[in-house]
């Protein structure tokens, strides 16, 4: 059973198709990309998922159930995160706290009564951040307020806090977005280590082709709404369709 | 039933799970030192602000008003568990104030007069109506939200005026208050014993100061909690609250009701205070001053609100009287607005931060 | 007096006291809607308007305040209504055009509770200078002597409502339709309704949106202004006014539907006539009466009757 399917998604805002009709597969472990021009519906399709929006018609299933009439938290404990193209992050709170956060929910579910629990008794949510820092490298700068930190940094903090929610698919929108070559390697790097420390299943949005074809074991590429191809990063570099829905038909 | 290894064991489990209750509860870091050095607080306020040679005649402060500043306080400590840590702006704390202090005045008069007892009814009416108000005020956030409870509030204060008025008393107010004896021995009114009496003054003012110091303890505890990061992770970014798996709604009607109990608590009290209840009680401008005490004070901060609360009163009461303030009596309740004002514009933190600001800078380092 | 002649004399009281919040809640609507602001100050310019209009069209005596104690117990330019109803607007448009450029602007970027705080200190401020100057008490505002007693016109001469009602909503009525043709049909209107829509384009396109904001928070303004002068011999002038009506002109933009004209106008119609008609009614339950349906109406179609898109988040 795939961990992670859609069937006959649609997504309509008003006259336009955003998904038009999107039938997509995510095995466990599999490390899978989506890939289109601009405007081609990836990121309505992650904000579908993610229960950000309600689907026009479709269903949505993880783990076998469907997730379409849940709440955008309910999927989260139920093992979905997603981590924001723009570092969505806790600004005034200190790097910490911003993992603390993630750990909690995970730990304690989407809602208890603790409010007469000191936080320093919950040791569990303590490691969790702990090692979730840890594994992005931002441990030494624990007790920074996150605002302070820099953009690179933030970004990591970002991918930090959806790491801390302990899930278990990672739903990752352009997680490069805006780096320098020697953060983007070091992100991919730090991909590739969680994948193999945390055993996550990933899908990313990303428009950096050199990791797209190095980090995935499928690609999926979008296009006006429509899956267009799916395959081996080698399928893909050679289909005439991406290349026709990228470069209008130039010759590589 | 045997006597031997199993008990050994057990006793130790037990001693074991007791140990982790009191863990759960037992002070930490700070907190000791909070409720100890509130504790001092608390107990020579009244001497310096009404009866200390030379300070309380500068200060013009009486024993009264220092009982009072202490109800409004616990007050708006609750309003800023909205405000301040979750980012909510209501306008209608009001209904739980003022039906507080209405649920405890008829209660003290059809059931019964114990101040404890009355302290537990209006705070019961308090959270309870914070549940339903809260649960269909937050449906909608920001402006919507406000004018939401703005509405329910003002709704609660005609229906007070008048279809209600054979309870409450309408315009009149409530004025069947029949407070008895504190625990059916201590007047409320009487001086304590000795050195007590003239350090606290009344057994009121003891009454309302261990419960303030139990209020504040409460909500050191709360911000202290997980709660009290959810709160502020709700306020700096709800999106990201709402994945990575909080359910933010949850969260906010319990910030909600918990400032609904504070103000319940502090509504009883004020009935207890006060033998009366005004309609005015009601009215949406009561729940402006909280929200300027609060603001004013320091919203986001601990004690911040209770000294805005002091500040606001003492405005209000003391330099709206007259000597030596003559020549700004008349315009206190103006020049209060132009500090909110300003205190929004360029100064958030309030008086608190101000305060804070001085400390790290005498002392030349960080908290 | 016969059935029908009470119901319409209810029905027609309710039109007149819509058309004051109509008049208050079109400004609100308008500012909120286009410029995305929440202004806790708008009953206060009502205020403004009730004084001004009350200042230049009578002479009074006051009885308290610092005025009065510096020696100026009477006081006002005693003009008449009509040249107050004329002035007080452009006074008022001047006030909004200040409120704008020293309140608005620097918050626009603010979140929303504190554009709720700082127009609720305004208010608050303005409320109080008021009070220091003039008093607490309220002062006479008597209606013209030309507008008072029925209109000696078959039918209507025989229903117990002031002229001066009738030319309340006569008034609203065009100063409504005014603003709706300027913000259908002229340059500016298209201007303010696509940078509602998506001022950043506007901008981009190279059109500078902080001149048409800023006259749109003065027209917002002036309606105020005119509800202050046209209600001011139907309701109390004094200091607290301004809050008092504060909360009805919200409730009444927020079940019309922030940014709609047409729901400002439906809202306040609504709202003037379930108020006349509970008064005359279930009077002890007549203001619960009117907040319960509000707060239903904002619970079941939060964005109003007439409102499409969500303003607040």
């Amino acid at each position: 059973m795939p961990l992670l399917e859609t069937e006959d998604l649609v997504k309509e805002f008003g006259g336009l198709v955003a998904t038009d009709d999107v039938n997509l597969d995510v095995e466990e472990d599999e490390r899978v990309s989506i890939i289109g021009p601009n405007g081609a519906g990836k990121s309505t399709l992650i904000n579908l998922i993610t229960r950000r929006l309600d689907p026009t018609s479709g269903d949505i299933r993880f783990k076998g159930e469907s997730i379409v009439n849940r709440d955008p938290h309910e999927v989260v404990q139920m093992g979905v995160s997603k981590s924001f193209q723009t570092a969505s992050i806790f600004s005034e709170l200190t790097v910490r706290e911003n993992a603390e956060i993630a750990a909690l929910a995970a730990e304690h579910g989407s809602f208890g009564f603790k409010f007469l629990e000191h936080r320093d008794s919950l040791t569990g949510v303590h490691e969790v951040a702990r090692d979730t820092l840890d594994a992005v490298g931002l441990l030494d700068q624990a007790d920074r307020t996150a605002a302070e930190l820099p953009y690179g940094d933030k970004r990591r903090l970002e991918i930090g806090i959806a790491l801390a929610a302990e899930p278990d698919l990672l739903l990752m929108d352009e997680p490069t977005a805006g780096m320098s070559p020697e953060e983007t390697e070091a992100t991919v790097d730090l991909v590739e280590e969680v994948k193999r420390d945390m055993g996550l299943t990933f899908v990313l949005i990303e428009h950096d082709m050199e990791i797209v074809f190095s980090v995935s074991d499928r690609i999926v590429v979008l296009n006006r709404g429509r899956i267009i191809a799916e395959g081996t990063p080698d399928e893909i570099r050679g289909d005439p369709e991406v290349q026709e829905a990228y470069l209008g038909g130039v010759d590589l | 039933m045997s006597d031997e290894p199993a008990p050994a064991s057990e006793s130790e489990a037990e001693a074991g799970a007791i140990a982790d209750t009191i863990g759960i509860w037992a002070p930490r870091g700070n907190e000791l030192r909070i409720v100890v050095g509130t504790a001092m607080i608390l107990a020579l306020f009244p001497f310096v602000f009404a009866r200390m040679p030379v300070v309380s005649d500068l200060l013009q402060g009486y024993q009264s008003l220092a009982t009072l500043i202490l109800i409004w306080g616990i007050f708006a400590l609750g309003f800023d568990l909205l405000l301040g840590y979750t980012g909510l702006l209501s306008f209608g704390h009001a209904a739980f104030w003022g039906g507080a202090a209405y649920a405890a005045g008829v209660f003290s008069q059809h059931v019964s007069g114990s101040p404890i007892l009355m302290v537990a009814a209006g705070t019961a009416f308090a959270v309870l109506l914070a549940w339903v108000l809260g649960f269909l005020s937050l449906r909608r956030g920001g402006i919507y939200f406000a004018i939401l409870t703005l509405a329910f509030a003002q709704m609660m204060f005609y229906m007070s005026s008048s279809p209600l008025a054979f309870i409450t008393g309408g315009e009149n107010g409530f004025t069947g208050v029949e407070t008895a004896e504190l625990l059916g021995m201590f007047a409320l009114e009487a001086e304590l014993p000795s050195a007590a009496g003239l350090l606290l003054g009344t057994w009121l003012y003891l009454f309302v100061g261990v419960i303030t110091l139990i209020c504040v303890t409460l909500a050191y505890r709360i911000l202290n909690s997980p709660y009290g990061m959810v709160f502020r992770a709700i306020r700096e970014n709800e999106q990201r609250a709402e994945f990575v798996g909080l359910n933010v709604w949850r969260y906010r009607l319990m910030s909600f009701i918990l400032s609904g109990l504070f103000a319940g608590i502090a509504g009883s009290l004020f009935t207890i205070h006060g033998t009366y209840v005004p309609l005015s009680s009601l009215y949406w401008t009561e729940s402006g001053e909280v929200v300027i005490m609060t603001v004013l004070g320091g919203a986001g901060s601990l004690f911040g609100p209770m000294i805005g609360a002091g500040v606001y009163l003492y405005v209000e009461n003391i330099v709206s009287g007259g000597h030596p303030f003559e020549f700004i009596a008349p315009f206190w309740h103006l020049i209060l607005g132009l500090v909110f004002v300003v205190v929004i514009w360029t100064f958030p933190r309030g008086i608190w931060g101000f305060v804070r600001d001085v400390r790290d800078f005498v002392t030349g380092g960080e908290d | 007096m016969s059935f029908h002649i009470e119901a319409i004399t209810v029905l027609l009281n309710g039109l007149q006291q819509g058309a004051i919040y109509i008049l208050l809640a079109v400004g609100l609507s308008i500012i909120l809607g286009t410029l995305k602001f929440v202004n806790f100050a708008h009953g206060a310019l009502y205020l403004v308007g009730t004084y001004a209009g009350l200042l230049l069209a009578l002479e009074i005596n006051l009885t308290s305040g610092q005025l009065q104690e510096w020696g100026f117990s009477t006081l006002g330019l005693d003009l008449g209504y009509i040249p107050a109803l004329i002035v007080v607007p452009f006074i008022v448009f001047v006030v909004g055009l200040a409120m704008e450029r020293f309140v608005v602007e620097p918050f626009k970027n603010r979140p929303d509770t504190d554009q709720i705080l700082v127009t609720f200190g305004l208010a608050i401020i303005l409320q109080e200078l008021f009070r220091a100057f003039f008093g607490s008490s309220s002062l006479p505002f008597s209606q013209p002597a030309w507008a008072q007693g029925p209109p000696q016109v078959p039918f209507l001469a025989a229903i117990p409502i002031s002229s001066w009602r009738y030319y309340v909503i006569g008034i609203t009525a065009v100063l409504v339709l005014i603003v709706y043709l300027l913000v259908e049909f002229t340059d500016f209107g298209l201007i303010v309704r696509a940078g509602t829509r998506d001022p950043e384009m506007v901008e981009l396109l190279g059109v500078r949106l902080s001149r048409p904001y800023i006259v749109v928070f003065g027209i917002g303004a002036a309606l105020a202004g005119v509800a202050g002068v046209v209600g001011g011999p139907l309701n109390p002038v004094n200091p607290t006014i301004g809050n008092e009506i504060l909360v009805p002109a919200f409730l009444t933009v927020v079940i019309g539907g922030v940014g709609s004209i047409a729901g400002a106008v439906l809202g306040g119609i609504l709202f003037g006539l379930t108020q006349a008609i509970l008064v005359a009614t279930y009077s002890a339950w007549a203001q619960v009466g009117l907040y319960a349906i509000a707060a239903v109406v904002l619970l079941v179609r939060p964005q109003g009757l007439l409102g499409e898109a969500e303003v607040a988040p």
